[in-house]
Order: C-alpha cells, then sequence, then structure tokens
C-alpha cells in the first residue's frame, strides 16, 4: 500500500538530488535544471499532503510553485543569454568577481582531459599528383 | 542481517554513504570518475533503502481488503518514482547538458505520473506542457547557441564534488530519518492488518463512516440556528463518536498502546487519542443541559470538529478536479491568482529587458 | 500695498531703490557691463535721498500723529506667531533715511572715481547699495524681525566690504573680527528681544511692545537687564567699549567703505535702536547710567588712543568710536533730565557727524588716491598747496569734529555737553556720576581737537613731502571726487542751523515722535517730574569754544610745522600708550583669546584620544572581517552549500531535541 511517507520520501529523494546537481554542477543550465527538480519535489510534498488531508489546496499550492518556477525559467534564460554573450561561456565560476577585495580567485588546476580524437572518416590518399599540380594545389591550400 | 544493520538510522546513514560515494564516482571531474563502480554503488544505496523500506514498513501488499485496484496504483508509485529518481541520478552526473535536459525531462513525466497518482491530473497537464514542452525546449535552444566543442570547464569539473554530495545526502537522509521519527511505531502498524505508516491512526471503513457521520453531525450543529438544533445534532455526534471509540476492535489497538507506552512516540499518540476520547463522553453533555452555556458548549464543537478532522487524516478529494481546483482558485486564493498574474508578467518584461539591453550594450 | 504717495509710500520706494540699484550693479557684473555698474547705483541713490529728503519735509508740515506704518503681507507665521512685514515712518526714520541716503549718494559719487579700474567694481558697488538698502530696512522697521533682519543685513554687507580685498590676509582678518565682535553684541541684542517680547505680551511690532510695558511695567530688574541686553547690541555695532576694536581694523576695506560704515549705515545703527527704544530705558534709570558710563569711557579711550595714531585713516576712526561714546553718553541722560533732550542731542549729533565724518574719510581718501595708497603721516606732508580743495574741505571737516563755534559740530557738542551737565545737577541719584562723565566729556572734547588739528597738520603743512609709491605725479582728485568733497563741507558747516539755538525745525520735528511722547510719558511717571525743556547755555557754549580753541592751539604749537613727531620726554610713555592703543588688542589677546585657543587645542587633543578610542572599537569589525573575508569567495556555489549545511545543522539540532 501506497503512504503519504512514500511520496514524502520521493519528493526528499528528488530535492536531495536537485541539491546535489545545485551545489556541484557548473553548467549554469544544468544547475538551473537541477533546481526546477528541487521544486518538483516540494510540489509533490504539497500534494502528497493535499491528498492525504482531502484538500485541494496543496494542488493550488502546486499550481503557483509551477507558475513561479516558469517566471525564473524565463528570467534565467534571458540571463544566460546575455552572460554567455559576454564570457562566451556558461561556466558558473566564470562569474567570481564578485568576492572580496584581495581574497583570491578560485582557479581550476588539474588539466582537463584531452579531447577524444576525430573519429570522422577518413579517405586514403587516392595516388601521386604531378608535380605542377601538387604545387598549385600546396598555394591553393596555403591561400 | 546482522543486529546493527537492523537500526533504522544505521540503514538511513548507510544508504546515504553509498549514495554520497557514487554519485561522486559519477560526478564529471578530469581525474576521479568511475561511471560503472559509481552505477553500481548508486543501486548499492537504492538496495539498502530498499531494506530499510521493507524493514520499517512492511512487504509490497498487493490486495488490501480485496481491494484489487490498489495493486495498480501501488505498481505504478513504484514505476514513476524509480524513474524519477533514476533519471534525477541522470541529469545529476550526465556531462552532456542536452542529454541532461532530457533526462530532465524524463523526471518531469515521472513526477507528472506521481501527481496523476495523487489525485492531480491538472497539474500534471500544466506541469507537461509547461516544463517539458517550452522549458525543456527553450533550454535546448540556449544549449545549441552555446554549443561547445571538446571538454570544457562547465560540463567536465565540478565545484566540490565530494562536499557537495555530502551536503545533499545528508539533507536527505536528515529528511528520511525526520519522517520516519515523526511516523507511528511499526509495533501498532505491524499486526493491525492494513499498514498506515502515517501519522493517523488506522482505520477500517466502519471508523470512517463513523467518524465521517460525526462529522457531519457536528458541521450541521454548527450550522444551527436554534438552540435545539444544535443539541439535537451535538447530541447526535457525541453518539457516533462514543459508538467509534466503544467498537470492539478499538480495544486491542488501545491495549498494545498502552503497552508500549514507553517509548515517547507511542505516549504521544495515546494522549491525542485520550484527548478525542474524553471530549466525546461527558463534558460536552453537561455542557448541553443548559441553554446558558451556548456559547461554551458550540466552541467546544467546533473544537472536536476540528480535532477530527486532523484525526481521520486521509480524505477524498473531488473527482472534478479542474471545476473544483478552478472555483478554489478563483474563489479563495483569487489574490494570489491575481499576483501570480501579474509576477509572469513582471518576468516577461524582466527577460525581454535583459536580453534586449544586451543587444543595445553591444 | 499702501498708497506710493503717501509719505510712508515714498518711504517705502526709498527703501526699495537701493535694492534695486544692488540688482542692476550685480547684473551688471553677470552681464560684463562692470565698467557702468557704479550708474544704477548712484542714481538709484540720489533718487531715494531726493525722495527722502521730500518724504522729511512732508513729514515735518504734517500735524498730529505723526506715525504711519505700512504692511507688505506676511513674512512667516508660526503657530500663533505672525510676523508681518511692516513698515513705520515717524520723524526719526524719516531723519535717518534723508541721512543716510543723501550720504551715501555722495560716497557712491566719489567712489565711481575712487574704486575706478579696481577688480571687482560691480561687486564693490552691488554690496554697496545692498549696505544702504540694509541700513533703510533697519531704520523703518516697524517690528523686531524687520529690525534684526536689517541690522544683520548691516552686519553681513560690512562684512563683505571690509574683507572687499579678500586676497590680503589683514583684510580678511579683519573682515572677520568685524563680523564676529559684532555677533557677541547680536547674541545680548536677541536675548533682549526676547526678553522684550515676554514682557511685551508676545507682540512683535515695537510701538504695540513699548506701550504694552508702559502699561504692565515687569519690573526693574526685568527692565535693566532688557534694556542692557538691547544696549549689549548696540555696542558691537556702535563699536563701544569693550566691543570696539573691530572698527580701527575696518580701516581695511577701501576708503569710501569706511566713511559709509563710520558715517551713515553702519555705525549709527544702536544709536538708532537706543532712540527708537528709548521709552524702554527712561523705565531703567540704572541702564541709562550704565550707557552713559560705557559712551563716556569710551570716548575718552578712544580719543586717548587717537592722539598719537600715525595712519590718517585710523585716527578718523578712533574719533569716530570717540563721537559715537558722545552720543551714548547723550543717550544716557534720558531718565536724568528728559527722553526729548537726550535723544534730540544724540541724534542730532549723529546727523552732524555723519556730515563731517564722511568728509574727513572722503578727504583723507582723496589724499591716499593721490599718495598712491599711502597713508602713514609720516610718509607724507605739507600738501596743502598740492591738493587745495581737499585741503580745505578736510580743515572744515576737522573744525567741525574740533567743536569750533559756528560750525555744525559746536552746535551738536554743545547740546550733549549741556545735557550731561544738567543731569549733573539733576535730582537722579546717579547725578555724581553724570557730573564726572560731564568732565570726562569735556576732556574728549579737548582731546579730540588736538587729535584732529595734530593728523591736519601733520597731513597739510610743514615741509612738502610725497611718498615714492605717488610716482611723483601726486595731484589734486579729479572733480568727481572734489565736488562730493565740497557739498559734504557745506553740509558740516551749515548742517547745524536746523537745530537750536539758530532755528527749532529738528527739535520740533523730534518733539512730535510718538517714541519721545512715551518716553516722556514714562518719564514724568517713573520719576514724577516734569519733562525739561532745552535751553542754550551760554556757560557751557563758552566752555566748548574754550576747549575746542585750546585743543586746536596746541595741537598748532607742537605740529604747525608738520613732521616728523616730537615728543618730549616726560610724556613719551604716555605717548607710546596711546601708540599701542592702550594694549586693549593685547589685552583682549591674552584674556578672551588665548584662553579660547587654549580649550581649542584641549579639545582638539581629546579628540585625538577618543578618535584613537573609536579605533580601537573599530578594529573589533575588522578582525572578524579578515577572518571571514575568505569566505567571500565569489562563487554563488559556495555560498549556497553554507546556505545547505547551516540548514543541515539546524534541523539536525531541531529533530533530535524534539525526538530525544
Amino acid at each position: 500500500m501506497i503512504s503519504l511517507w512514500h511520496f514524502l520520501g520521493v519528493g526528499a529523494i528528488l530535492f536531495g538530488l536537485g541539491l546535489v546537481g545545485f551545489l556541484t554542477r557548473r553548467n549554469l543550465i544544468t544547475m538551473f535544471l537541477s533546481a526546477e527538480m528541487m521544486l518538483q519535489g516540494v510540489v509533490i510534498n504539497l500534494l502528497a499532503f493535499g491528498s492525504h488531508h482531502g484538500s485541494l489546496g496543496g494542488q493550488a499550492f502546486g499550481l503557483f510553485i509551477v507558475t513561479v518556477a516558469a517566471c525564473e525559467a524565463g528570467l534565467a534564460l534571458a540571463l544566460f543569454l546575455m552572460l554567455y554573450k559576454r564570457g562566451r561561456s556558461l561556466d558558473s565560476g566564470d562569474w567570481q568577481t564578485v568576492r572580496e577585495v584581495g581574497v583570491p580567485p578560485a582557479v581550476d588546476t588539474v588539466p582537463l582531459p584531452a579531447p577524444p580524437p576525430d573519429d570522422h572518416p577518413t579517405l586514403p590518399v587516392p595516388g601521386r599528383l604531378p608535380e605542377q599540380a601538387e604545387v598549385r594545389f600546396q598555394e591553393v591550400t596555403r591561400a | 542481517m546482522p543486529p546493527a544493520l537492523a537500526n533504522p538510522l544505521t540503514q538511513l546513514v548507510l544508504a546515504a554513504a553509498l549514495g554520497v560515494a557514487g554519485v561522486y564516482l559519477l560526478l564529471p571531474k578530469p581525474r576521479v570518475r568511475w561511471v560503472a563502480g559509481g552505477v553500481a554503488l548508486v543501486i548499492a544505496a537504492a538496495a539498502v533503502f530498499g531494506v530499510f523500506l521493507f524493514e520499517r514498513y512492511g512487504q509490497p501488499v498487493l490486495s488490501v481488503n480485496g481491494d484489487k485496484t490498489n495493486v495498480v496504483g501501488s505498481v505504478l508509485f513504484w514505476l514513476f518514482a524509480a524513474g524519477a529518481v533514476g533519471f534525477g541520478c541522470v541529469l545529476v552526473t550526465q556531462r552532456n547538458p542536452a542529454r541532461g535536459a532530457i533526462a530532465f525531462a524524463f523526471v518531469i513525466l515521472s513526477t507528472c505520473g506521481l501527481f496523476l497518482l495523487l489525485a492531480a491530473p491538472f497539474l500534471m497537464a500544466a506541469t507537461v506542457i509547461i516544463y517539458a514542452g517550452a522549458i525543456i525546449v527553450t533550454f535546448l535552444f540556449v544549449l545549441m547557441l552555446s554549443h561547445v566543442k571538446g571538454p570544457s570547464d562547465e560540463n567536465d569539473r565540478t565545484r566540490e564534488p565530494l562536499l557537495g554530495s555530502l551536503a545533499g545526502f545528508g539533507f536527505v537522509g536528515l529528511m528520511l530519518f525526520t519522517l520516519h521519527a515523526s511516523s507511528p511505531p511499526m509495533a501498532l502498524a505491524k499486526d493491525a492488518g492494513p499498514q498506515y505508516p502515517l501519522p493517523a491512526p488506522p482505520l477500517t471503513a466502519d471508523d470512517r463512516q463513523l467518524l465521517d457521520r460525526a462529522l457531519g453531525h457536528c458541521e450541521e450543529a454548527i450550522q444551527a440556528t436554534t438552540w435545539e438544533e444544535f443539541r439535537n445534532h451535538a447530541i447526535q455526534a457525541n453518539g457516533f463518536l462514543h459508538a467509534f471509540f466503544t467498537a470492539a476492535d478499538r480495544l486491542p489497538v488501545e491495549d498494545r498502546l498502552k503497552a508500549t507506552a514507553a517509548d515517547p512516540r507511542v505516549a504521544a499518540f495515546l494522549e491525542k487519542h485520550e484527548s478525542l476520547r474524553s471530549s466525546s463522553g461527558m463534558p460536552l453533555l453537561s455542557l448541553l443541559g443548559n441553554p446558558t452555556n451556548e456559547t461554551e458548549a458550540r466552541a467546544a464543537v467546533k473544537a472536536l470538529r476540528d480535532e477530527l478532522y486532523v484525526y481521520r487524516g486521509n480524505g477524498r478529494l473531488p473527482a472534478r478536479n479542474v471545476a473544483n481546483l478552478g472555483f478554489l482558485l478563483y474563489s479563495e486564493h483569487l489574490l494570489a491568482v491575481e499576483m501570480a498574474g501579474t509576477l509572469l508578467l513582471v518576468a516577461t518584461v524582466g527577460a525581454v529587458a535583459i536580453a534586449r539591453r544586451k543587444e543595445v550594450g553591444q | 500695498m499702501p498708497d506710493l504717495s503717501t509719505p510712508i509710500g515714498l518711504s517705502l520706494i526709498v527703501v526699495a531703490l537701493p535694492l534695486v540699484g544692488c540688482l542692476l550693479a550685480a547684473l551688471c557684473h553677470v552681464g560684463r557691463a562692470v565698467k557702468l555698474a557704479h550708474l544704477p547705483v548712484i542714481v538709484s541713490f540720489a533718487s531715494a535721498a531726493a525722495i527722502a529728503c521730500y518724504v522729511l519735509y512732508a513729514v515735518s508740515g504734517q500735524s498730529g500723529d505723526l506715525i504711519q506704518t505700512a504692511s507688505l503681507g506676511t513674512w512667516f507665521s508660526s503657530g500663533r506667531l505672525s510676523v508681518p512685514l511692516a513698515f513705520q515712518l515717524d520723524p526719526l526714520s524719516a531723519v535717518m533715511l534723508a541721512m543716510v541716503t543723501f550720504i551715501a549718494t555722495f560716497i557712491a559719487i566719489f567712489s565711481a572715481s575712487y574704486m575706478h579700474g579696481e577688480a571687482g567694481y560691480a561687486r564693490y558697488f552691488a554690496f554697496i547699495a545692498l549696505f544702504v538698502f540694509a541700513m533703510c530696512l533697519l531704520v523703518t522697521a516697524n517690528n523686531f524681525f524687520v529690525l534684526v533682519a536689517g541690522w544683520e543685513g548691516v552686519g553681513l554687507c560690512s562684512y563683505l566690504l571690509v574683507g572687499y580685498y579678500y586676497a590680503k590676509p589683514s583684510a580678511a582678518a579683519a573682515a572677520r573680527k568685524a563680523f564676529l565682535v559684532t555677533r557677541l553684541g547680536d547674541v545680548g541684542l536677541i536675548l533682549g528681544i526676547f526678553l522684550l517680547w515676554k514682557a511685551g505680551g508676545y507682540q512683535t511690532n515695537i510701538d504695540a511692545v513699548i506701550r504694552h510695558i508702559a502699561e504692565h511695567p515687569p519690573g526693574d530688574g526685568y527692565m535693566t537687564a532688557a534694556c542692557l541686553l538691547l544696549f549689549c547690541g548696540a555696542v558691537g555695532k556702535s563699536a563701544q567699549l569693550p566691543l570696539y576694536v573691530w572698527l580701527p581694523d575696518a580701516m581695511e576695506g577701501p576708503t569710501p567703505v569706511s566713511a559709509l560704515i563710520h558715517a551713515a549705515t553702519m555705525v549709527t545703527a544702536g544709536v538708532y535702536l537706543l532712540a527708537r527704544t528709548a521709552p524702554l530705558f527712561v523705565m531703567s534709570p540704572t541702564a541709562q547710567v550704565v550707557v552713559t558710563i560705557i559712551g563716556g569711557a569710551t570716548a575718552v579711550l578712544a580719543a586717548f588712543i587717537a592722539l598719537a595714531q600715525y595712519d590718517l585713516k585710523r585716527v578718523l576712526a578712533y574719533s569716530t568710536v570717540s563721537q559715537l561714546g558722545f552720543m551714548f553718553m547723550a543717550l544716557g541722560c534720558g531718565a536724568a533730565i528728559s527722553p526729548t533732550i537726550a535723544v534730540t542731542a544724540a541724534l542730532f549729533h549723529l546727523l552732524t557727524h555723519a556730515f563731517f565724518k564722511a568728509l574727513l574719510f572722503l578727504g583723507s581718501g582723496s589724499v591716499m588716491h593721490a599718495m598712491g595708497n599711502v597713508i602713514d603721516m609720516r610718509k607724507f606732508g605739507g600738501l596743502r598747496k598740492l591738493m587745495p580743495t581737499t585741503h580745505w574741505t578736510f580743515l572744515i571737516g576737522s573744525l567741525a569734529l574740533a567743536g569750533f563755534p559756528l560750525l555744525s559740530g559746536f552746535w551738536s557738542k554743545d547740546r550733549i555737553l549741556h545735557a550731561l551737565s544738567e543731569a549733573g545737577y539733576s535730582r537722579s541719584e546717579f547725578h555724581y556720576l553724570y557730573q564726572a562723565v560731564f568732565y570726562t566729556a569735556c576732556l574728549t572734547a579737548l582731546l579730540t581737537a588736538f587729535y584732529t588739528f595734530r593728523a591736519y597738520f601733520l597731513t597739510f603743512w610743514g615741509e612738502e613731502r610725497v611718498p615714492p609709491e605717488a610716482h611723483g605725479h601726486a595731484h589734486e582728485s579729479p572733480r568727481t571726487m572734489t565736488i562730493p568733497l565740497v557739498v559734504l563741507a557745506v553740509g558740516a558747516v551749515f548742517v547745524g542751523i536746523i537745530a537750536d539755538p539758530l532755528t527749532h525745525w529738528f527739535d520740533h520735528l523730534l518733539e512730535r515722535a510718538p517714541v519721545l511722547h512715551q518716553a516722556n510719558e514714562a518719564f514724568t511717571k517713573t520719576t514724577n517730574l516734569k519733562v525739561g525743556e532745552h535751553h542754550f547755555d551760554w556757560g557751557v557754549a563758552g566752555l566748548s569754544t574754550l576747549i575746542a580753541v585750546a585743543g586746536i592751539g596746541a595741537a598748532a604749537a607742537v605740529y604747525r610745522r608738520g613732521g616728523p613727531e616730537r615728543v618730549p620726554g616726560p610724556l613719551r610713555g604716555i605717548f607710546a600708550l596711546s601708540a599701542n592703543k592702550a594694549y586693549v588688542d593685547e589685552i583682549y589677546g591674552a584674556t578672551v583669546v588665548l584662553p579660547a585657543e587654549t580649550a581649542a587645542t584641549g579639545g582638539r587633543q581629546l579628540d585625538g584620544f577618543l578618535d584613537a578610542l573609536a579605533r580601537l572599537v573599530s578594529f573589533v569589525p575588522r578582525f572578524a572581517a579578515a577572518v571571514l573575508r575568505p569566505l567571500q569567495n565569489g562563487l554563488v556555489q559556495f555560498y549556497a552549500l553554507g546556505m545547505v549545511l547551516g540548514l543541515a545543522v539546524f534541523i539536525t539540532v531541531v529533530v533530535f531535541r524534539s525526538v530525544r
């Protein structure tokens, strides 16, 4: 039998996972989606309690949360676009200039892994080119 | 199972610790990232959590009092819950944000299923439309606009992975433990037939009927205009309440409760039960004897009604969800609706202003 | 708005004209027409003077009650207090208005050439016009608020004009001194006004207050305090002991400004104030005798200091202080003989003094102009051939100041001496004090005649000497400067004929002033004496003549051959005392300035100590900030982590406390 407790548990786990995502991930969009997931956990909580008490108040509350989340999404989108145009990056760590004077910036020391090798198909060399043609080809490629 | 692991707190802590380790391994990092191990650990955490559920709240029941529909409900719940949590894990740990967005869409769909189980079809529809339909799509647009090739800081690095997962899972464990601590004792739930590990007491259909009738008379007594009418309904309500408490199947529950009174949670529960019981007895009747006590009697009936609502617990939501929700929103929450609308408008204007200013600035 | 064809309406025009002139001159400054700045001022002064003379004529021809009032609406109101912008015209105001505008006109004409080419020409004329406007406001004020407005306006303008050469440190210091010292007196004035306001039934109108106090006398002590506080203001403004020190320093301003301050606009304000409030002073014989004593002491001290000054303008400045002392001596006789006699004598002397002192200052300005801004009498001499007009007019002014018979100064000084001698033989309880003051006055008159002619002989007699600063073209001043000298000289000779014993116009005019009526009533009420009548006294006149001639003769005997100074041995000490201004500035420096400075230094040390304490306290948050600052690393997620951890701790505590 599914009880109130089960729904509350699911809500709590969703909330916690979203929290982990928000705290650790650095892509602004992923952070935002994690925050939305936290909101979903809260909405589940509200609906479960509403259902338990036989009240529609929980659902009304859930609707308001969805509304606010929509506002948040619109604003966040506009802000992300602007930030991306300024810094060409969606890294939240790029915007740490608001720190106190004299505090050193957090710099990543561990190098990123090398990009995966380009696995586009390559064509074999079809054969030797004549001398002149090769020169012209080189010129063309150089230009 | 070793006795040490039988403690719910230990189980929860273990589940959270395994979850932390798994998510830590799964989170994108330049160095320590082991997907297979992480997945295994997360599954292990889920398993420990399952043990906790099984130990505390019993095995999944396939039929309750011969009601087969609950089976479908249970299966759907576990399906949707697992989907939500699993895709949530994917969203948090996925390196590619586009895939993360798709995972988020699945999280939304799963939670929408849960909404349906909670009798909220309108909210389900609204959430699907808004999140899966609008937000995810626009975010995918942004992702396409800011497409990054190869490894990048934002996708392949995390900020404080260990500390962040510790905080998150610690928080979850804390909440689950809190829920567990506030739910009624297993000693009560285990032998009482249907499992109701909830703050409300286990009620049979007959109990519920008795309580509902008592409540109905309470409401009518409160609505009553004359003393006679009021008195009549109040006496009837009292009668049903008395019947509820004197029913034969209540007594063993009380005895069990008294037997475990050493547990403070049981004591609290018992206290509540007793207070309700005492209010069904002589005090109200003595008040009803004299019309001069009308105000006090009415107050007592009101208090009784409120107590009963809390005690009865799980109610039934109306079947016409959209119509009733609309009525509620446009009657009780009208101001809030207007505020929400204004907020949306302001947010729209703000979003446009922010996006435009950037263009002018360049 | 009153009818502008009536005398009071015309007097409003007189008040307004200098303001218009001021604004036009200021516009000249803004509009780059600086060289024309004198025109609006001279024209407005001249027309104001003409109108004021007509007003005086009209007032003297009127019969009955001679007070007229006009209100230009409410100035401000607060609660039950409503202050109208009200003016009044009575013989006192009319005389003052005519005198101020007449003298100011010629000073303005003189300034036009004297100040020619100076930087801030337009500023100078704007200030002069504002100065005259403030003085006119003061003498026509109907209530205490307008009076104080004019009073403070006069003080402000004197500050601005004394500090005209503000780039010069001494000028800036002198301006500051003038402003601050008169402010000391102003405090007294304001307090006195508050006392009168309380005693006068909380009215602001001066006449109403006087009438109310006459009907409900508040008691001797109260009246004495109020009168002495008022007198404090007069002491500051009219440069009496102990606040006279600013006036000699005010020489730092341009010479015509000195003429204006000394003759017409500034220092006469105090005398006017005491004349205006004569009915109150009559009720307090103690205050009256204090006024007389202060006047006498000032007069003799200033005359003594003037004996040995080398700066021509400084001699004249001390003579002004001394002459103002004479006026206060006269004003102080009111309670002993008759307010009418006292006020008439003081105002008469004020009038004649305005003429000859303006003349003398303009004359010294003329000398200064010719000598290349040198005013030290040791550096020039024998100028009578070089500057004949200046010489003759200066001689006339000196004779008038010395009280030579038949000149205006003689008549007015005679009136004062006569009033003092009368007071000395009156039945007043202070008659012996008045006697002492009378002898002081005689001594002062002797000193006056001596130092005036010392200055005159040192400047114009003896061997002709011209300082090198004149660059060899020392010459008589241009016509625009000599004409005012001549006009004022004629005035200095003949203005004495308006009053007793030659004609009675002035006496009859003032006798009908309602203020003096009230004063006389109060006098008869308090002393049960009949109001005395002025009559010419041959004895006093003879004594006065003798003193003047003796002083002039002594000066001639010593300085006839001009400079340099020859001091006989036994008198050297006294001479040094006089030359060092009786060390008054030094005494003030030691007794007032030094303690104040010490207190200020101590205060600064204390401030530094408190500062250090405050810094010590501020170190606590600084330290906390140094510890906490690294937490503000600009990473949003770090902050969120902090929030979550904090919340987790909080929930843990709450949950486990409720469970256990």
